[in-house]
């Protein structure tokens, strides 16, 4: 009776399936795939959404800018001007791109835009059988979040080199410490320096892929289980699962952005 | 005598990766189960400091749930 179902969704038992990348056209000899479609909907969304909201007449917004303008106002208020002081408004403009860019992958990530497409055209639209994809979540990929590290590892490290001069950069990259431990504290150091943004990018990878990873794990066990009693617990713990994974992207997402206010911070002002 | 040999298929049978990645929760279930206990009763000490206790909470339960995906993450591609 199951079988008869035609489920385009779930084609496959393989929960790590729904995670990576597919590939959707291909031109030339280049693939293009959902994630990097995603990001470049991301960015359409959001130069369109902070244009519309900029260019409000009234000064107090509504609606949805009165969300936006709250999250963008919480953002500077509460998580870069206690850290950064003076500085805000230079770093605004990257911490408010990186905060909002990560949320608006991981949002839409959330959206099943190959199963809207399946299902509002009658199966016309099927990307599942041809094992590609249009929607997916990019943030779950360790080269998109990998990058976005690497974009921060350079912002702090310019910053910090920026603001002190290389000069006294160098010597307070180091806590106070008797002359033979130096090199040992140098090396931890730069170790420190590597190993906190490749931490910020493996965090939001994991988060996003497991979180993503357990949904389809929850999905396959009903084909692997073919009860309707399995089927029913599933869907309502998936459902329930989605409402963590929306907090989780929220959170993530200004993890991301609080951890590196607080390292630019910190290699711009070290209070060794 | 554990023969090497029934040994290595012992472990393959047992899926040694998802032990792992067991682990890995247990540990961070552990240390997320601390900050939530102190959180509570730094909450019921003084109920005014809700909102700040409560982002410190928040906060390092992300930092700890980090550390606990990175091993995940090696258990899951290993």
């Amino acid at each position: 009776m199951i079988h008869s179902l035609k489920i385009g969704i779930v084609a496959s038992s393989d929960p790590l399936a729904h995670v990576v990348q597919h590939e959707f056209i291909t031109i030339g000899g280049f693939v293009i795939t959902n994630h990097m479609i995603m990001i470049l909907l991301a960015a359409v969304l959001m130069i369109a959404g902070f244009i519309y909201i900029a260019r409000q007449k009234t000064m107090v917004p509504t609606g949805i800018k009165n969300f936006l303008e709250m999250l963008l106002v919480y953002i500077r208020t509460d998580v870069v001007r206690p850290v950064l002081g003076k500085d805000t408004d230079r770093f605004i403009k990257y911490l408010w791109t990186v905060f909002f860019f990560i949320l608006t992958l991981n949002l839409l990530g959330m959206v099943p835009i190959d199963g809207i497409l399946y299902l509002v055209t009658g199966g016309g639209v099927d990307l599942e059988s041809q094992h590609r994809a249009f929607g997916g979540t990019a943030t779950a990929n360790i080269w998109m979040t990998g990058a976005l590290a690497i974009i921060s590892f350079f912002m702090i490290q310019f910053n910090g080199i920026r603001e002190q001069g290389m000069g006294p950069y160098v010597k307070n990259f180091i806590p106070h410490v008797p002359l033979p431990l130096v090199p040992m504290m140098y090396i931890l150091e730069i170790v420190g320096a590597l190993v906190k943004p490749f931490a910020l990018a493996i965090r939001l990878f994991a988060n996003m892929m497991a979180g993503h990873a357990v949904m389809g794990a929850m999905i396959g066990l009903i084909m692997v289980s073919n009860s309707y009693a399995v089927g029913g617990v599933s869907v309502v713990g998936c459902a329930l699962f989605s409402i963590l994974e929306l907090f989780v992207a929220f959170l993530q997402a200004y993890i991301f952005t609080f951890l590196t206010t607080l390292f630019i911070g910190a290699a711009m002002h070290p209070d060794h | 005598m554990m023969d090497p040999i029934i040994l290595a298929e012992a472990a393959e049978a047992l899926n040694v990766n998802a032990i792992g990645a067991g682990l890995a929760v247990m540990g961070g279930a552990f240390g997320i189960g601390k900050i939530g206990a102190s959180a509570v009763e730094a909450i019921a000490r003084q109920p005014e400091a809700n909102g700040q206790i409560s982002t410190a909470m928040i906060i390092s339960a992300a930092l700890i749930e980090g550390a606990t995906m990175f091993g995940l993450v090696i258990c899951m591609i290993a």
